[in-house]
């Protein structure tokens, strides 16, 4: 009697485990044929996901045929997900938020599907409709792949009070130069304040570069920064470290800033709701730290809706997918409040968005410098590598230049063999 | 017959739970894998056969990026394994022992020391990156320094291992706990009535009795360590000068890095890590049993 119940109890088990296990396999987010249901995916797992879901639940209530339903996931674990679930055909979301320096990518590798019938059938979605950069970027080899959300740039947050104090004429022409950055620096160190801070090189760098003239790439393929415009972008960053004009490595410069110790603080625009909690910092929001005040450039990245490849998906699902892009387009007023500049020209049309310190990207929009370089990724992770050390001196200039283009070179090359 | 039968079965029955998951999350990945690292792949497309060509990429060419990149990872994260695992066991053992010494709240304490091995990665490190804080951070300010642990070797790794000895105490002090229990204290008695120290009882007493679970937690705490990511990954971000950059952190960033995926290379160098562990731990095992 005994042996038999052990049989049965870890017979038991052993079935419930299976079970267990084939359910991992099969998640809610199925979306079947007839569903009238738009799964949504997109990488707003921060605070915006909140913003995003009151824009779904409007839209919601606006009562379309299909509705949608917000799935946010960490973008690591998405991008992850989705060449395995692109290749099964099964639980593929309807429309995926992805960012712009991986559309070029997957529509290579098929895993986004191209647009063009849906948006002509839509007939609303247009080009003149959004900013030019965030729209280029969904566009390969004839076909458009993506329809922007939005774009974020990295700017330069100033302290109002400490920039009255040290350098009240920075800002006449609304550009804050290097040299300015020095001159304010001379007088602010005495105080022992800093006048820049290092925040994330890569995207100062790839600014900078861009405005004395590099180019990431020359022919689009091969990797071409390690040149002399590279070369003085870092040597006049650390110069700044050398000086003093800029924070030391290790110290915290969001702690700086907030704590009015601090005059420059490049950071992204999506920063900017964290400072709106300090009541007794008074700041402002400027375009990045220039070489030259004549041309502007802030990095900027764009969320992108795009359609993973899917072959159960309908003409008339299509259509209402279209329909919420295209409702999103004009109604994004919420989504500015989440710190972002919505891509749809139309918010510049509202009073409330004029008002908030990021319109003036919308508005200067060709400053706004978007990354289609294809071999973007390995560009970036190498020189993550080395521009904090070239900065602050831990690894020579030249060398981490050199090992930075190597590395995206020998990765093209590992990936031109698949 | 049916009888027999059911015999046979019942074993299986009962291991059927954990080689279910075993095969599942462990077996096939890790077969895939190592074919994975005989091929061209970029996930998104079918693998090619390309036989030991990465191997070659990674162990002789010298030419190569990834040549550099898993032999600066590998060295870190040997570096890594060899600073954390003694320190790991020596502290674990030493707050067991004082705590089977019963002193007053050896309960309270038990659950200090074992609480941060309930914690997240994410969470250790961005305490302890305040803890650290060049500025701000009390270690700092308490000891009135000015290091950069973030970035100022040997400070960093110092402070890695800290973090990573803080984590982890918990695991091999309950393990050593409960060894201590088991010990028969007729030992220790009859070494008092040969007159033996506490330093004579420790080595040839306590040291001797928990010569199994001693050689298990070494074991443990190497395969563990040698796995070592979170830490470098969120602390250091690898630097200053790549002394941090810990193989997984190129295994990682090659296969689902923002860029196309580079599973082949990628692979190859988690099988290689992956037999370093295998050698290690089967020396250690060898060496650990052999001693008596």
């Amino acid at each position: 009697m005994n042996r038999k119940l052990k049989v049965i109890v870890s017979c038991a088990l052993a079935i419930m485990m299976i079970a267990s296990l084939v359910g991992c396999g099969s998640t809610t987010t199925s979306s079947k044929k007839d569903s009238k249901e738009i799964i949504f995916w997109s990488v707003f797992t921060g605070p915006d996901g909140e913003n995003m879901n009151r824009m779904i639940e409007e839209y919601n209530n606006t009562n379309p045929e299909y509705k949608v339903k917000h799935r946010p996931i960490q973008a690591d674990e998405m991008y992850q997900r989705i060449p395995t679930m692109v290749s099964s055909g099964k639980d593929i979301p309807d429309l995926t938020i992805v960012h712009a320096e991986r559309v070029a990518l997957f529509a290579e590798n098929e895993m986004i599907m191209p647009l063009d019938s849906y948006i002509d059938k839509n007939g609303t979605i247009k080009q003149e409709n959004y900013v030019t950069s965030g729209w280029n970027i969904g566009g390969l080899n004839g076909s458009r792949y993506s329809i922007p959300l939005d774009v974020h740039s990295f700017v330069t947050y100033y302290n109002k009070d400490l920039l009255a104090k040290y350098g009240p004429n920075v800002l006449d022409d609304n550009v804050i130069t290097l040299d300015e950055i020095r001159e304010v620096g001379e007088l602010s160190k005495k105080d022992e304040i800093t006048s820049m801070g290092i925040t994330w090189m890569r995207v100062k760098f790839l600014s900078w570069y861009e405005q004395l003239g590099g180019k990431l790439s020359e022919d689009g393929t091969n990797p071409s920064f390690n040149n002399p415009q590279a070369e003085k972008v870092l040597d006049d960053i650390k110069g700044l470290v050398t000086n003093g004009y800029a924070n030391q490595d290790g110290e915290d410069t969001g702690q700086l800033f907030r704590s009015g110790q601090l005059v420059f603080w490049p950071e992204g625009i999506w920063m900017q709701n964290s400072l709106k909690e300090i009541k007794d910092l008074n700041w402002g929001m400027a375009h990045l730290v220039t070489f030259d005040p004549a041309k502007k450039v802030n990095w900027t990245s764009s969320h992108q809706f795009t359609m993973l490849k899917n072959p159960s998906m309908t003409d008339e699902k299509a259509e209402g997918i279209m329909n919420f892009i295209n409702w999103i387009g004009e109604n994004s007023l919420e989504w500015a409040k989440a710190g972002q500049v919505p891509a749809s020209l139309k918010i510049l049309e509202n009073e409330e968005f004029n008002k908030m310190p990021h319109a003036f990207l919308l508005k200067e929009q060709e400053s706004l410098s978007i990354s289609g370089y294809k071999y973007f990724g390995f560009a970036a992770e190498a020189l993550d590598k080395i521009v904090w050390e070239t900065v602050f001196d831990k690894m020579d200039i030249k060398e981490g230049l050199e090992q930075a283009e190597k590395e995206t070179l020998d990765r093209i090359a590992a990936s031109k063999k698949q | 017959m049916y009888n027999k039968k059911n015999k046979n079965l019942t074993p299986y029955a009962f291991i059927a739970p954990h080689l279910i998951l075993f095969i599942i999350f462990f077996a096939i990945p890790a077969v895939f894998g190592i074919f994975i690292s005989f091929t061209n792949w970029n996930i998104m497309s079918s693998p090619k056969w390309v036989g030991f060509q990465n191997y070659y990429e990674i162990l002789l060419n010298k030419d190569s990026t990834f040549y550099m990149q898993f032999h600066n990872g590998l060295k870190n994260t040997v570096m890594f394994v060899i600073f954390t695992v003694p320190v790991s066991i020596i502290t674990a053992l030493s707050v067991a022992l004082a705590l089977n010494a019963k002193p007053k709240g050896n309960k309270f304490f038990q659950s200090l020391f074992y609480l941060p091995s309930l914690l997240s990665i994410s969470s250790v490190i961005l305490t302890w990156h305040f803890l650290f804080n060049r500025n701000l951070g009390p270690i700092n300010n308490i000891f009135n320094l000015k290091i950069n642990w973030y970035g100022q070797q040997p400070f960093t790794w110092i402070a890695i291992v800290i973090i990573t000895v803080w984590w982890g105490i918990g695991g091999n002090m309950v393990i050593y706990q409960a060894a201590l229990a088991s010990i028969p204290k007729e030992l220790y008695e009859a070494a008092d009535l040969d007159g033996a120290g506490a330093i004579i009882k420790f080595f040839k007493i306590t040291l001797p009795s928990m010569k199994n679970q001693l050689t298990y937690t070494v074991i443990m705490t190497t395969i563990a360590q040698f796995n070592i990511y979170g830490q470098p990954l969120m602390f250091s971000k690898g630097g200053p000068k790549g002394s941090t950059y810990v193989l997984l952190m190129y295994i990682r960033q090659l296969a689902f890095g923002s860029g196309e995926s580079i599973a082949g290379l990628a692979s190859a160098m988690a099988v290689m890590l992956g037999l370093c562990i295998i050698s290690v731990s089967s020396l250690q095992f060898f060496l650990l049993r052999n001693n008596d």
